[in-house]
């Protein structure tokens, strides 16, 4: 017996693998759909993977870090440091803000097309997988200077050597990382955690020549016969001793809720576990803008199988008339299905190695992260091939109500 | 040109197809239409015979019955010398009947458009669980004594009308039905062609023993039957034919 | 089933295919959790290793001058603007002295009439010495006359009593004349206050400088203390630099370093360490130190400028090191990954010093000339596949 559905495909086999490209178009966009909400899961996952830490000890009665403002005074991590089970505790500030590469006059232009919307954490330079600190770089070096160096993201399009402008100040791009994101997905720029404080804090220089003038013309502070303290009112502004979190290793062996539940009752702040903190990011920060995505998904998926079982469909009603001169001249039934549904699986085929092949390829041109796990593409090649069953099925139950009797004349 | 073999499938029987009092009514009650209202024919194998009638007689009713895609309401239909339909059908498998013991005509060809000519035709012994190669070899059989042979690789959309009715042939042909049923088989042909695709059937029916029923109102082939059957408000009259412009 | 004879339609169809299967099955094994973590490698050198502090400081004076009054007044007049470079003893500016003037010429007065008080007693000592020289002169005659008897005693006593009298006037003249010159002191000495205190609304230079503020204005006042011009002396300058006390343990007086400043940042200075203070930052976990210009730079750094100090500590011999990136911390140990059959191995390391430029001083755990990772595209663990690059994808060269 030959292969009706391969004979079928090889005739039209034009328009059966444009059709199956199409299809294939359209689960690629499903797949980048299912890698997007994939992506914003996994962003959240490496924002907490690369802080290195096991516990985040936040201000008292906040969800801080990420998902709310939180501060600290910056010597707190001092007593957290002689808690049993912690073997490290490293500040951290979190500020996300515009980063633009510095520029002379003759690429400002470029320089403000280069802008980037990025996370600057302030960590404490020098140490070697410190909480906070990057964990691994594709480029360059760590952070060996206590000032002005920076070690950014590569999605951030920096180079290495580059200098780029954080408020006041003009940092050098010593080393590069990858996949180092918000939960937002905005790529981070680690800078040290002193330079971090003071832009976090630090207004832009007008703002500062106007508070200043304010802080003049205010007779409290300006008193007659009392100028330093003007002076000191000044000073005390643009002064700043707060942090973030403060992210706490623990030692191998120790229990973190044991350590946690130590921190939250003797040093009065609110104090996350990795659990936890998961918890927060997946249910609070980006739960809405996933569902978002996922009900997106969900639609496309319910489109992508409505488009399938049309298409099956409309290709077998084409063939309506071979198909009675098929059952009149005595094809079984049983031959007449498995030609629709051999053919209905090969477009799933064709169509899920060409979206599985578009995504891929179009994966890293999307600004935000895209993930595609293999899972989700077996998961993705059984739903087409589901799909494709259930929609051959429409076609086929249409094929098998074509009276052969079509065939002849009346 | 290969000699007609005999097997299973062509097991030619010394009736050819006979048929009596077929009746056929469509509907129930007080809108019931009589189609058929009692047919008698007789065809003996390498006999080729005309049936004739205007729209509306009962032509396609007859042929469909013929066919075994619609069941008669009475009467006996004898194939060979088996009894498929004696007030009801005596074969369980129609579609197997269809394929082993029929063979179909049509006005278009109504080939199979992704198979190739040889596939058109093998296919039947083919969809019988006849094995590849058997299957092609007696396709190319018949394509050879049909002179298509020459197209065997082609494609349906290739060829012209006449070759395409003459693949059709073979396709009927192939199984070695006791019978064939030709439904308007030379509409769309000019008359050249039409006498020819009568000279073919005319051939292959004897060459083949094989009873050949030809629908038709077209009166470029009408002379050539040497019996043919009217049929008129459901009931045949034969009458004889003149049975020329073969030659 | 025999193989049906590949026709046109078959070939083209696999040509479309077959390509699209390739590129599927290339796409799995290079991106995806099949892929290969792309890495680069770097070896363990032999390097001396020069560590470095990095620290932030601001310009200052050593010896800042804030010149004022020390009196409560109005400025009458300022003689410098900032930026004029002033000697000692130079009259910066003076203070509205009031009726300081006037009560000077009061005491002009006062002193020219206690003078001539002085002259008035000095004349009238004169007068009493003339009148006892005459009477001295008469007593002596008379005694004389009294031993010739041409005199009565009775005369003689008159005239020695007339004597005592005039030798009474001299005394009290002479007490006259102290006492007129004590007031000629007294009021000479008010009046020397007096200018003293006129001189004190002067405003003066004490060392030669840089005026580098003008705080107040003619027809100001200002309290005691307050300053009116600033003064510093520009061979003071140095840079008050914080160092992170992280590493900063070998931070001495004496080092070299280089100073950017951050409005010439390409432009390095030369100094050195001048000293460590003592005390250290205990909020900001800084040490401070004062670091001096080898060679004061012109134009002079502003005060209060940015400065960026890079301290070169003393290098130390050559040892294996690594790039720090090549670093990474696994279950509390510190440690290199290295290519074991072209598998990821941890290796654990005990380190040393390090320098600004990103190299680890590696005390064992090493040798030299091992490879190993330096970069990588992801995060690694034992057995995962990596295939080693020169570069790794993203990163311009």
């Amino acid at each position: 017996m030959i292969s009706l559905a391969g004979r079928d495909i090889l005739h039209g086999w034009g328009k059966f693998v444009f059709t199956g490209i199409g299809l294939g178009l359209l689960i690629g966009v499903t797949l980048s759909m299912a890698g997007i909400y994939r992506g914003m899961v996994d962003d959240a996952e490496v924002l907490l993977d690369n802080s290195g830490a096991d516990l985040w000890a936040v201000q008292k009665d906040t969800l801080g870090p990420y998902a709310e403002p939180s501060n600290l005074a910056d010597d707190l991590y001092r007593s957290l440091q002689t808690l049993p089970g912690v073997a490290r505790a490293a500040n951290v500030t979190y500020l996300t803000m515009q980063v633009r590469p510095l520029a002379d006059a003759a690429s400002v232009g470029d320089a403000a097309a280069r802008e980037r919307r990025a996370m600057v954490v302030g960590v404490v330079p020098g140490g070697f997988g410190e909480p906070g600190q990057p964990e691994s770089l594709v480029a360059g070096r760590h952070l060996t200077r206590g000032h002005y160096e920076a070690v950014a993201d590569i999605s951030t399009g920096f180079r290495l050597g580059e200098q780029l402008r954080i408020r006041r100040h003009a940092y050098r791009v010593v080393g590069l990382t990858r996949r180092t994101v918000s939960s937002g997905g905005d790529p981070m720029i680690f800078i040290p955690l002193k330079d971090a404080q003071e832009a976090q804090f630090l207004k832009d220089n007008d703002a500062i020549v106007a508070q200043r003038r304010r802080s003049a013309a205010n007779p409290a502070f300006n008193r007659p016969g009392q100028p330093q303290v003007l002076d000191a009112v000044l000073a005390s502004q643009t002064q700043s001793n707060s942090v973030n979190a403060i992210l706490v290793r623990l030692t191998p062996n120790a229990d973190p809720n044991r350590v946690a539940a130590d921190i939250r009752r003797w040093k009065h702040l609110s104090v996350y576990t990795r659990a936890e903190m998961n918890e927060i990011l997946q249910a609070k920060l980006i739960a809405t803008s996933a569902r978002q995505i996922f009900m997106f998904l969900v639609i496309l998926s319910v489109v992508s199988a409505a488009i399938v079982a049309f298409i099956i469909y409309t290709l077998t009603l084409g063939k309506i008339r071979e198909i009675a001169v098929l059952k009149l001249i005595g094809t079984r039934n049983r031959t007449i299905a498995g030609m629709i549904l051999q053919q209905a699986i090969g477009l799933g085929l064709i169509g899920f190695v060409v979206g599985k092949t578009v995504a891929t390829l179009w994966a890293p041109v999307f600004p935000k992260y895209v993930l595609l796990l293999p899972g989700d593409a077996a998961r993705g090649f059984l739903i087409v091939v589901i799909i494709c069953v259930l929609a051959s099925l429409v076609a086929i139950r249409a094929a098998l109500r074509v009276d052969p009797a079509e065939a002849i004349g009346g | 040109m290969a000699e007609p073999t005999t097997g299973p499938l062509g097991a030619h029987p010394a009736q050819g197809i006979r048929i009596e009092g077929l009746r056929k009514r469509y509907g129930r009650g007080d809108t019931a239409v009589d189609a058929l209202r009692g047919v008698d024919m007789a065809v003996a194998p390498g006999e080729v015979v005309g049936l004739v009638g205007p729209s509306g007689s009962g032509k396609s009713t007859l042929l469909k019955c013929l066919g075994a895609v619609i069941e008669p309401s009475g009467g006996r239909m004898t194939l060979g010398e088996a009894s498929i339909y004696d007030e009801g059908w005596r074969i369980p498998d129609l579609r197997a009947l269809r394929r082993d013991k029929i063979g179909f005509v049509f006005q278009a060809p109504y080939l199979i458009p992704f198979l190739d000519v040889t596939d058109n035709v093998a296919l039947l012994p083919m969809l019988a669980g006849r094995p590849n190669g058997e299957s092609r070899e007696r396709a190319r059989e018949l394509l050879a004594a049909l002179d298509v042979e020459h197209r065997a690789r082609a494609m349906p959309s290739q060829l012209s009308g006449g070759e395409q009715q003459r693949v059709a042939i073979a396709r009927a042909l192939v199984n070695r039905p006791p019978v064939i049923l030709a439904d308007e088989p030379t509409a769309p042909l000019d008359s050249e062609r039409a006498l020819a695709v009568m000279r073919i059937l005319n051939r292959m029916a004897r060459q083949y023993q094989t009873a050949v029923i030809v629908v038709t109102h077209d009166e470029k082939i009408i002379p050539t039957f040497e019996r043919i059957y009217h049929i008129r408000d459901g009931r045949t009259h034969e009458e004889a034919g003149e049975g020329r412009g073969l030659e | 089933m025999k193989l049906p004879k590949p026709s046109r339609r078959a070939l083209s169809l696999l040509a479309v295919l077959i390509p699209l299967l390739g590129a599927f099955a290339w796409l799995a094994l290079t991106s995806g959790p099949l892929a290969p973590v792309l890495v680069t490698l770097a070896e363990v050198e032999q390097r001396p290793i020069a560590p470095a502090l990095f620290g932030v400081g601001t310009v200052e004076a050593r010896y800042t001058y804030r010149i004022g009054p020390t009196i409560a007044g109005r400025v009458s007049q300022v003689a410098v603007q900032v930026g004029d470079r002033v000697n000692a003893g130079q009259r910066l500016g003076e203070m509205d002295p009031v009726d300081l003037d006037e009560r000077v010429a009061a005491q002009d007065a006062a002193l020219r009439r206690a003078e001539s008080g002085v002259v008035a007693a000095r004349a009238q000592v004169r007068d009493a010495q003339a009148r006892r020289d005459f009477a001295s002169a008469q007593v002596k005659r008379y005694e004389q006359l009294l031993v010739a008897r041409t005199a009565s005693e009775d005369t003689a006593e008159a005239k020695r009593q007339e004597a005592q009298v005039a030798e009474a006037g001299v005394a009290l003249g002479l007490a006259n004349l102290e006492s007129a010159e004590q007031d000629l002191g007294r009021v000479r000495a008010e009046r020397a206050a007096l200018v003293r205190q006129r001189d004190n609304l002067r405003l003066i230079a004490p060392v030669a400088g840089l005026v580098v503020s003008r705080d107040a204005e003619p027809g100001s006042t200002v309290v005691a203390g307050q300053s009116v011009v600033e003064v510093v002396d520009p061979a003071s300058l140095w840079v008050d630099v914080r160092f992170d006390q992280l590493g900063a343990g070998a931070l001495r007086a004496g080092l070299a370093v280089r100073i950017a400043l951050r409005s010439q940042p390409l432009g390095m200075l030369e100094g050195r360490v001048e000293r460590v203070e003592p005390r250290a930052d205990a909020i900001t976990e800084e040490l401070l130190a004062k670091v001096v210009f080898a060679d004061l730079p012109d134009p002079l750094p502003r005060l209060g400028e940015l400065a960026e100090v890079t301290v070169a500590l003393a290098p130390r011999p050559a040892a294996p090191a690594v790039p720090n990136a090549a670093l990474h911390r696994r279950a509390d140990a510190l440690g290199v990954w290295v290519l074991d059959d072209g598998e990821p191995r941890f290796v654990p390391l005990t380190i040393g010093a390090r320098d600004l430029d990103g190299w680890v001083e590696i005390r064992s755990g090493l040798v030299p000339g091992t490879a190993v990772i330096w970069h990588s595209q992801a995060p690694l663990s034992p057995g995962r596949r990596v295939k080693v690059v020169e570069q790794l994808p993203g990163v311009a060269p």
